[in-house]
């Protein structure tokens, strides 16, 4: 019997809604998207409460800062998500049944990162610009705060949105490699925030390796003056970007030769 | 039709399958028998493209599974029913499945009808019986109404009732001419739901028959007989060219004379007789003296 010939884009389709209906199947989705949403609202208001009563002649703040900050909290919620979109499936046997419908991985990959990654990128560019709206309602009593049509502040709020896709996506590529929670878990956390340590090597170390890592990166893509001793803005928008991307292209050559 | 050809599995220093040859033809219920760790879920692993063989080639429809579009229109497969994720309805579940082969969606619910599972179907099932995870699993096999349906000890779990409606369901897929395989480890089993039997031991093929030729070529046929007068019976018998053998519990095994004969020669000489019973094989005695072998080198060798 000769199979119906079914275009490319309809498959891709088929793995795209089938993997929109597991994500949103289950309650943890919401509860992480919750979290990941609300606290950093939160948590920036909070510092910029902070911020906003700290005496006039200390050193000067990014007022985009508050946002950025509450973020680096917020990722790793989505990142466990991303982690868990592939670890649960290889835990529970079901990865089987997904990989038997669904014979191409690497499309079903690419699916749960596409469905993730959009996922997080509307709620990470909705907290990024509602934090940045409470944040400078907040400083603008000291007139400290800056509005979006300033020069660079809305690409900078822009790229803070960027953050919660950037970890969820390279969770989702984490889970698929290491293939159990607790492990991917830690490497995603690894990943983050060892690296970060480099950082603060003595200059001019700090800068020659800390330009490479998440955190920093992602800190000079969202600084309204980034620092001088990394990567400019957009070059630093690479090396971001690269941390998923990398982790997903691992992810793509092991998960066809390795048996389900 | 699946085809498995000179199949090779190794994991690591362990061969699961070795060398593995067979074909499942449609129109029967083929069942898959084979010791614990035969290799029957190796190979039907490999047969989904779920393991890479280390050489040999499984084929299902003419196809390598890595060439079928939207495989689940062209085999169905129940490989372990608690591969769920716990906190997903089983609707939502099924649903999920049937999207990613374009499978529209009247079908994930007709296939909760039909495996008795509507009243449920929006239940977590994480509080589902191993039965009620057994019936999800069936309805995922059945969701793309493929013509070969693979199962991978299916009875596991299901209460009697569920066992009954299992076995006629299988015959019902089968006369339908589909192509079912079904794995046990349990002949007792497979005598009632297979007219096709594979029998594998330590990843190699024991038999490949049916089943009725399998208690045909059985050899073990006697007629069991009890009397007070044992020894006089024996005496008799072994004169008319019957071999006996004398059983723990005192009753005598007899082969080379039938029931018949042997009661009209009691009758003649006035002997009591107060059981007569002619015994065949059972298809487990059958299994037994198959695998024996590959057990028994299997617990040798470890």
């Amino acid at each position: 019997m000769t199979a119906p010939a079914v275009p490319l884009t309809v498959r891709a389709r088929d793995v795209l809604v089938s993997e929109w209906t597991k994500l949103r199947s289950v309650r943890s989705t919401h509860w992480t998207m919750l979290v990941a949403v609300v606290t950093p609202i939160g948590l920036s208001a909070l510092v910029a409460v902070t911020l906003a009563n700290t005496p006039r002649n200390g050193p000067a703040v990014d007022p985009l800062l508050p946002g950025l900050l509450s973020l680096e909290y917020a990722v790793l919620a989505v990142g466990v998500l991303g982690v868990l979109a592939f670890s649960t499936e290889y835990s529970t046997g079901l990865i089987r049944t997904t990989f038997a419908s669904v014979p191409r991985r690497r499309a079903v990959l690419a699916a749960k990162a596409a469905v993730i990654g959009a996922v997080t990128l509307v709620a990470g560019e909705l907290v990024a610009f509602v934090s940045f709206a409470l944040v400078q309602a907040v400083l603008s009593r000291r007139h400290l705060s800056v509005s979006l049509s300033h020069p660079g502040v809305a690409g900078a709020v822009l790229a803070t949105g960027l953050l919660m896709f950037v970890v969820a996506t390279m969770g989702v590529g984490l889970g698929a490699i290491v293939r159990h929670t607790a492990g991917g878990i830690a490497a995603l956390v690894g990943l983050i925030f060892l690296p970060a340590i480099l950082g603060l090597l003595p200059a001019p170390w700090g800068g020659r390796v800390g330009r490479f890592t998440l955190l920093d990166a992602a800190r000079q893509v969202t600084a309204l003056h980034p620092a001088t001793n990394l990567f400019a803005p957009a070059l630093s928008l690479l090396v971001l970007l690269s941390w998923p991307a990398v982790t997903l292209l691992v992810a793509a050559l092991m998960i066809t030769r390795r048996d389900a | 039709m699946i085809e498995v050809d000179q199949l090779v599995k190794r994991f690591g220093a362990v061969t699961a399958v070795d060398g593995l040859s067979f074909a499942v033809r449609p129109g029967h219920v083929t069942g898959f028998l084979g010791p614990n760790g035969a290799g029957k879920t190796t190979t039907m692993r490999v047969i989904l493209g779920l393991d890479t063989p280390t050489s040999g080639t499984a084929r299902v429809n003419q196809q390598s599974y890595h060439e079928l579009v939207r495989p689940l229109h062209q085999v169905g497969a129940l490989l372990d029913a608690t591969a769920l994720h716990p906190g997903r309805t089983a609707e939502a579940h099924l649903l999920s499945v049937a999207q990613s082969n374009g499978i529209a969606r009247h079908r994930v619910t007709e296939m909760l009808q039909l495996t008795g599972l509507e009243s449920v179907a929006n239940r977590r099932v994480k509080g589902f019986s191993l039965g009620m995870k057994q019936r999800l699993g069936i309805a995922v096999a059945l969701l793309g109404n493929p013509p070969v349906l693979m199962f991978d000890e299916p009875v596991n779990g299901l209460d009697t009732e569920g066992i009954a409606w299992i076995r006629q369901f299988f015959k019902d897929l089968a006369a339908d001419g589909r192509t079912v395989l079904v794995s046990s480890h349990l002949m007792s089993e497979m005598a009632q739901t297979a007219d096709r039997l594979i029998i594998i031991g330590r990843g190699r093929l024991i038999a490949d028959t049916t089943t009725a030729q399998l208690i045909e070529s059985s050899t073990r046929k006697d007629v069991l007989l009890r009397t007070p007068r044992a020894a006089e019976m024996v005496t008799l018998m072994e004169a008319r060219g019957a071999t006996v053998t004398k059983q723990d519990d005192g009753g005598l095994a007899v082969t080379g004379l039938d029931a018949p004969a042997i009661g009209d020669l009691a009758a003649e000489h006035g002997i009591a007789v107060h059981a007569l019973i002619p015994r065949t094989a059972s298809l487990e005695d059958a299994y037994l003296d198959l695998t024996g072998e590959s057990v028994d080198f299997r617990a040798a060798a470890s």
